[in-house]
Formats: C-alpha cells, sequence, structure tokens
C-alpha cells in the first residue's frame, strides 16, 4: 500500500446563491381579498403576522446549508406591499429569527399621487424591475433561487426575469410582452434597460410557486420544468435538498415545524414525498436517501416490512424507470409567452383592465 | 383521521370521476383518501383539478374490473384489479373503509373473499337508500333497504339480522335514536306473504331492541311509514330499479311534452323550482352510495354512473361510518340479539 496519500483535487468554490422571495402569501399567510381584510392585514403589527408553515425554517435551511458549503449566500424579500407596512414585516421577520439582506417594497404612493390608480395592481413592471435591480449588483456567475406564490403573477413574472438573466428574451422580444400585460408605460424604458444590462447568462435554477390557491398544476405546464409548484414547504424543501441546496437535517427541521405546529401527520408529509415522485420532481434515488433518517427519527411513517411490499417497491421502480427520467438541469429553453399570455392574460381581459393582477 | 379506499377505476364513467372526488374531498375535508388504480391515469387526472396531496395517496394497480364483467370470473382471474387490490388494503389495515362504483356483483363477491363477517351473522346485506315523504322538519329524507340484491332468497333468521343490521347503521348514520323498522310484503296483515314474511314477522315482533312498525306494503315505502326496509334482495332489487325507472320516464314524459305543446312548456317552467327539488330528492349524487352491512370492515357501494360529487359524498359517508363506528354498533345489536 502506498504511503502516499492521493491528492484531491481543490474542490472549485460554489458561485454564490441569492434567493428572492415575494411576502404576500409566500412567506406570510395574508388575507386581503375584502376590503375589511385589506384594512386589518394595513394594521397588523409583526406579532400578529403569520408565516405560511414552514417557510422560516426553508429560508434558515437555505442560510445554513449555504454557509457549511462555504458558499456565499444573499437572501432577499421584494414586495407588492406599500412600504408604510414596512415595520410590521421587519418585526415579523425578526421574531421569526430569519436572516435576510435586504427587502424593497412598492411605492404605491407615487401612484395614487399622480391619480394612475390602475397602476396599484399592476406588480410585474415592479417586480421585473427590482428584480434586475438586484441582479446588476451580484457577482458573476450568481445562481438564483425565486420563491412567489400562485395568487398573481409571480409565475410570469419569474419566467420573464430568468429568460432575462438567461439572454433568452433580448428587449426587442421583451417589449411587447411588456406592453401586452400591460405594464405601466413610463416603467417599460427603464425595465428594458435594465434587462440590456444584465441579459446573457444563465442564472436563474429554480422558480418556487407556493400553490396557496391550490391552483391546478397543469396550470403550470406552459412555464417548463424550471418552475416548481409546491403544495407546502416540505416539498419545497425535499426539491431544494435533491438539487444540493439543504442538506437532510434542515428538511428534518422543515418537517418537525409542520408536525408540532401546523396539524401535518408523518402520513400526510409521506403523501406530499410521494406527489413529488409522481411528478417527477425528485428521483427515486434521492427521495430515499432523504426520506430514511425522517423516517428514523419518526417525522415520517416507519417503512413497513409487511410481507410482499418488497415486491411493491420494485414493481414502483420498474414503473418509475420507464417514465421519464427527472431532469438533470431544470433550465429550459425559451418560453412560449405568447401562449402563456393567451392563457392567463387573454387580449380582451388585457384591454379591459390592463393592469390587473392575472 | 379515517383513511379511505376508493377505487379509482371503477364505475361506467371511468378513473376521471372518482379521482376528480377524490380530489374535492382532499380539499373540503380532512379525510385521507387511498386511491387504488393506474398510477398514471389517476396523477394525469389530478393534475387538471385542484387537489390536496398531503391527504391522497396511490396504490398502483394494473388491472380493473368492467361493469359488464362476469364478476366470479373477474374476483377469481384478476387479482390486481383495483378493486380486489382496495378491499385487501382495507382487510389489511391500510384503510379504514372502500368506496367503489364498479361492478356490484364483483364488490359483494371481492368483500365475500377478503373481508370477515361480524359474528353471528350468516349472510351480508347490500343496502341501498331510497327518498321518502318526511314527517317533520330535520328528518333524513331518505330510507334504508336492505338488502337489495347480495341475497336472492333469505331465511327468517338473515332477515331478522338485515333488521337489525339496518337499525344499528341507521341509528349512527341518520341520528335516529329508534328507527322504525318495517317488512316489506304484500299486506299489512301478519300472516300474509308466505311462510318466510310469516316467520320473520313473527321473530322481528318479538324483538325489544327493534321499533318494528309491521309489514310494509310497495304504496308505503315512500311515504315514510318506516325509516329502514327489510326484504329478500330480489324484492328489494326490483323495488329499487322500480324507482329508478319511473323516475327516468317521468323525466322522458315531461320533455317530451315540453318539446310537444308551448303552453305545457311554459307550464314546465312555471314548475321548474318545484321539479328541481324533485330531481334533487332523487338526485343519487347526493347520498353517494350505501353500504354492504355485515362485515368487521366497511364497504360503500356507489351507483354505476356515479360523477364526482358522488363519489365525494360516499367517501364522506364511508368516514362518518368509520368515525361513529358502525361495525361495532352492529356487533352490539347483534350480541344483544344473542
Amino acid at each position: 500500500m502506498s504511503l502516499m496519500r492521493r491528492k484531491h483535487p481543490a474542490r472549485a468554490p460554489l458561485p454564490p446563491l441569492l434567493c428572492r422571495w415575494d411576502l404576500d402569501k409566500t412567506y406570510l399567510r395574508s388575507e386581503f381579498d375584502t376590503l375589511r381584510q385589506l384594512w386589518r392585514t394595513a394594521r397588523e403589527t409583526g406579532a400578529d403576522k403569520i408565516e405560511v408553515p414552514g417557510v422560516a425554517d426553508v429560508i434558515k435551511g437555505l442560510r445554513s446549508a449555504a454557509d457549511r458549503r462555504e458558499r456565499p449566500v444573499a437572501i432577499h424579500f421584494i414586495s407588492a406591499s406599500p412600504p408604510q407596512i414596512g415595520k410590521a414585516i421587519r418585526d415579523k421577520l425578526a421574531l421569526d429569527g430569519v436572516p435576510y439582506d435586504g427587502i424593497v417594497f412598492k411605492d404605491q404612493l407615487q401612484h395614487i399621487a399622480r391619480g394612475r390608480f390602475k397602476h396599484l395592481r399592476e406588480h410585474v413592471g415592479f417586480k421585473l424591475a427590482e428584480l434586475l435591480r438586484g441582479r446588476q449588483g451580484s457577482a458573476p456567475g450568481t445562481r438564483e433561487l425565486l420563491f412567489g406564490d400562485d395568487w398573481e403573477s409571480d409565475p410570469l413574472t419569474y419566467s420573464l426575469y430568468a429568460d432575462i438573466v438567461a439572454g433568452r428574451l433580448p428587449p426587442d422580444r421583451l417589449a411587447p410582452i411588456l406592453t401586452r400585460i400591460g405594464v405601466d408605460p413610463l416603467a417599460v424604458p427603464a425595465v428594458l434597460a435594465l434587462a440590456e444590462e444584465v441579459g446573457g447568462a444563465e442564472g436563474v435554477q429554480r422558480i418556487f410557486i407556493n400553490l396557496e390557491r391550490r391552483t391546478p398544476l397543469a396550470t403550470f405546464q406552459l412555464f417548463g420544468p424550471r418552475l416548481v409548484p409546491a403544495f407546502n414547504y416540505f416539498q419545497t424543501a425535499i426539491v431544494l435538498a435533491a438539487d444540493g441546496l439543504l442538506d437532510s437535517e434542515d428538511v428534518a427541521r422543515v418537517a418537525r415545524t409542520l408536525l408540532d405546529r401546523s396539524g401535518f401527520t408523518p402520513r400526510r408529509l409521506d403523501n406530499s414525498l410521494a406527489d413529488l415522485l409522481r411528478r417527477n420532481l425528485v428521483s427515486l434515488d434521492a427521495a430515499r436517501a432523504l426520506s430514511d433518517p425522517l423516517r428514523t427519527d419518526g417525522l415520517l411513517p416507519a417503512a413497513t416490512r409487511r410481507r410482499g411490499q418488497w415486491l411493491e417497491r420494485v414493481r414502483t421502480r420498474m414503473r418509475r424507470l420507464r417514465r421519464r427520467a427527472v431532469p438533470e438541469s431544470p433550465q429550459t429553453g425559451p418560453l412560449d409567452y405568447d401562449a402563456i399570455l393567451d392563457r392567463f392574460r387573454p387580449a380582451k381581459h388585457a384591454a379591459a383592465d390592463a393592469g390587473a393582477a392575472s | 383521521m379515517p383513511i379511505i379506499a376508493v377505487d379509482a377505476m371503477g364505475g361506467d364513467l371511468g378513473p376521471g370521476e372518482a379521482v376528480r372526488g377524490v380530489a374535492q374531498v382532499s380539499l373540503d375535508t380532512d379525510i385521507e383518501c387511498l386511491l387504488v388504480g393506474d398510477e398514471q391515469r389517476i396523477q394525469a387526472v389530478l393534475e387538471q383539478v385542484p387537489y390536496n396531496p398531503e391527504r391522497i395517496e396511490i396504490l398502483h394497480c394494473r388491472e380493473q374490473i368492467g361493469m359488464d364483467d362476469d364478476p366470479h370470473e373477474a374476483i377469481r382471474t384478476r387479482k390486481d384489479a383495483s378493486l380486489l387490490v382496495g378491499v385487501r388494503a382495507v382487510a389489511e389495515g391500510r384503510a379504514d373503509a372502500m368506496v367503489s362504483a364498479g361492478n356490484t356483483g364483483a364488490c359483494i363477491l371481492a368483500c365475500a373473499k377478503h373481508f370477515t363477517l361480524l359474528p353471528g351473522i350468516k349472510r351480508a346485506a347490500l343496502a341501498s337508500v331510497f327518498p321518502r315523504y318526511t314527517e317533520y322538519p330535520g328528518q333524513d329524507a331518505l330510507a334504508l333497504l336492505l338488502d337489495a340484491g347480495a341475497t336472492v332468497r333469505c331465511e327468517p333468521a338473515e332477515l331478522v339480522q338485515f333488521a337489525l343490521m339496518g337499525s344499528a347503521y341507521a341509528r349512527r348514520i341518520s341520528k335516529v335514536p329508534s328507527p322504525r323498522v318495517g317488512l316489506l310484503n304484500m299486506g299489512r296483515e301478519e300472516g300474509k306473504g308466505g311462510e318466510v314474511l310469516a316467520e320473520t314477522h313473527r321473530r322481528l315482533k318479538q324483538l325489544p331492541i327493534l321499533n318494528f312498525v309491521g309489514n310494509v306494503e310497495g304504496n308505503e315505502l315512500v311515504r315514510g311509514r318506516a325509516d329502514v326496509i327489510v326484504c329478500e334482495g330480489m324484492l328489494g332489487n326490483v323495488a329499487l330499479k322500480l324507482f329508478e325507472g319511473v323516475s327516468e320516464v317521468l323525466t322522458e314524459v315531461a320533455r317530451a311534452a315540453a318539446e310537444r305543446r308551448l303552453m305545457w312548456r311554459v307550464g314546465l317552467r312555471l314548475l321548474s323550482q318545484g321539479i328541481e327539488k324533485v330531481q334533487a330528492l332523487t338526485d343519487y349524487s347526493q347520498y353517494g352510495g350505501s353500504p354492504i352491512l355485515g362485515f368487521q370492515q366497511l364497504f360503500i357501494k356507489c351507483h354505476g354512473r356515479s360523477e364526482a360529487r358522488a363519489v365525494a359524498n360516499a367517501v364522506k359517508v364511508a368516514a362518518k361510518a368509520v368515525r361513529d363506528r358502525v361495525p361495532a354498533e352492529i356487533a352490539d345489536a347483534l350480541g344483544g340479539h344473542a
């Protein structure tokens, strides 16, 4: 046996990770479907606000996992809520112990002052501009994770942004899309200028959409495999872990919070995991590697050893092997935005209410 | 939380309606469902509708039993059929009850093959509910009839057991403290209907735990004289099919009349609200399904043409029967009788 140690090549440093989060319905369980709820939301303190179960643990896990890998990470929030509720939001994040590096709110007063009320509810232009500005200051090669929900335009906004960053949506293709969406015409030139500056390198790794409204999954097919609709933050954590962005201990923390504080049961978590497998969002091997420690800790039901169960597993495996493999890299080609807008913002709707959210 | 196995492949309408029904249940209730059937076809339907994956598990199987298949042959040869896989899952304790809109004969045979009869029970009974006249607000608009076809000819002891099972089920599910039990016969007099029915009448009258109201004639079924109607399988099946047939013919007659004369069409239009109420009363999707009684395990059989709403309601009935411990109630009733 050689006494010489094999020299391992130095591991290349991981690129920085930038995580951008929407607030309402993604981080917070905000209710503002009626004027009364809107008024109540505006008056809430940080202690009154309630987060979506498990979200704080996912954010903390992203930070911890990145630290363990010595990977630079930044966490930003972009909210279309007015800055007047900023204090309550910051208090809430502090109460939850969520580490973040920045938070941006939408200045609604400028629209009110100019009497442009229809732009109060148009968030695509605002969010796109803020995402692009955030990208400007990031290091080359930065990888991004985007987190939103299925209430407004997050799938569309985030997909546009991802394609701009990847250089697949040059300004001449972007401009008519923004016009069709009904983005504030005064904001369009700024968005196009920013898009020209940042475009050119693949940056967005995944887009996670919290299915707060339980929107049917088929709705998101047009957005490609980069976008991951998730029913709860355990599912989000599993996909992040399968992508190597969280560790088993981080997933366990999310699972424990859901079990202890949100009425989940090990069986409900197990069903959530099985749902991801059926949707080919994680491989069988990755799911097993992640779930085994959770079963040992009692966070998932223990694997039963009933006679014949092994056969069922083999059958399941064979069935999955026949199906398409889990995409190694969920990057997609340019999306068909005409089809997306036909589906989500039909021309009649856009003309009648150009500023309305999808 | 009860776990209800649902045969995704059973029924005339394929997996679409059963899966949509389960998806609806997953959003509205805390009931957990075990969907049994072709996983890929089930997932394809799920992705088109809102659902909550936390409350849905899928148990894959390759085969199914068609509505026109011979039940004996199908049960013998298709071990991996969704109905059999689901029934086995309930028998093994993986689920608490089973719901299927599939082949009725196959459902009964599958239960007989894998479920365990309650102590003392001679034969299981297929129950069914039908609309009846209500006498006071809040009274259950549905009466229970058993047997609806599981046992063609019965002995008096079996009919007595049907009465006890039906009474226990109505106590739990319809929340009637002392359900009135009637024996379907061709006359009110005790000796009517031949030896079997006369002997059954005599035995039922002697049971203090039953609120036996005597013989019930065909025209009294919908008048609400009894909450539970007991009869042989052949008679029950004929009575229920007669209900369905009359209801269908009336609808067709009304439609034809509306097409023939403008005045009749106007008249029907004016009566539309009342007609809708009658239709709602006879709409099987409202009550979802009917139980197969006599086993330690629960099985709810839906109409073959059940749409998503009917399947969802059947799942809720099954969950209610699990929560209310219907088999235990029946066992207690039978134990008391013994």
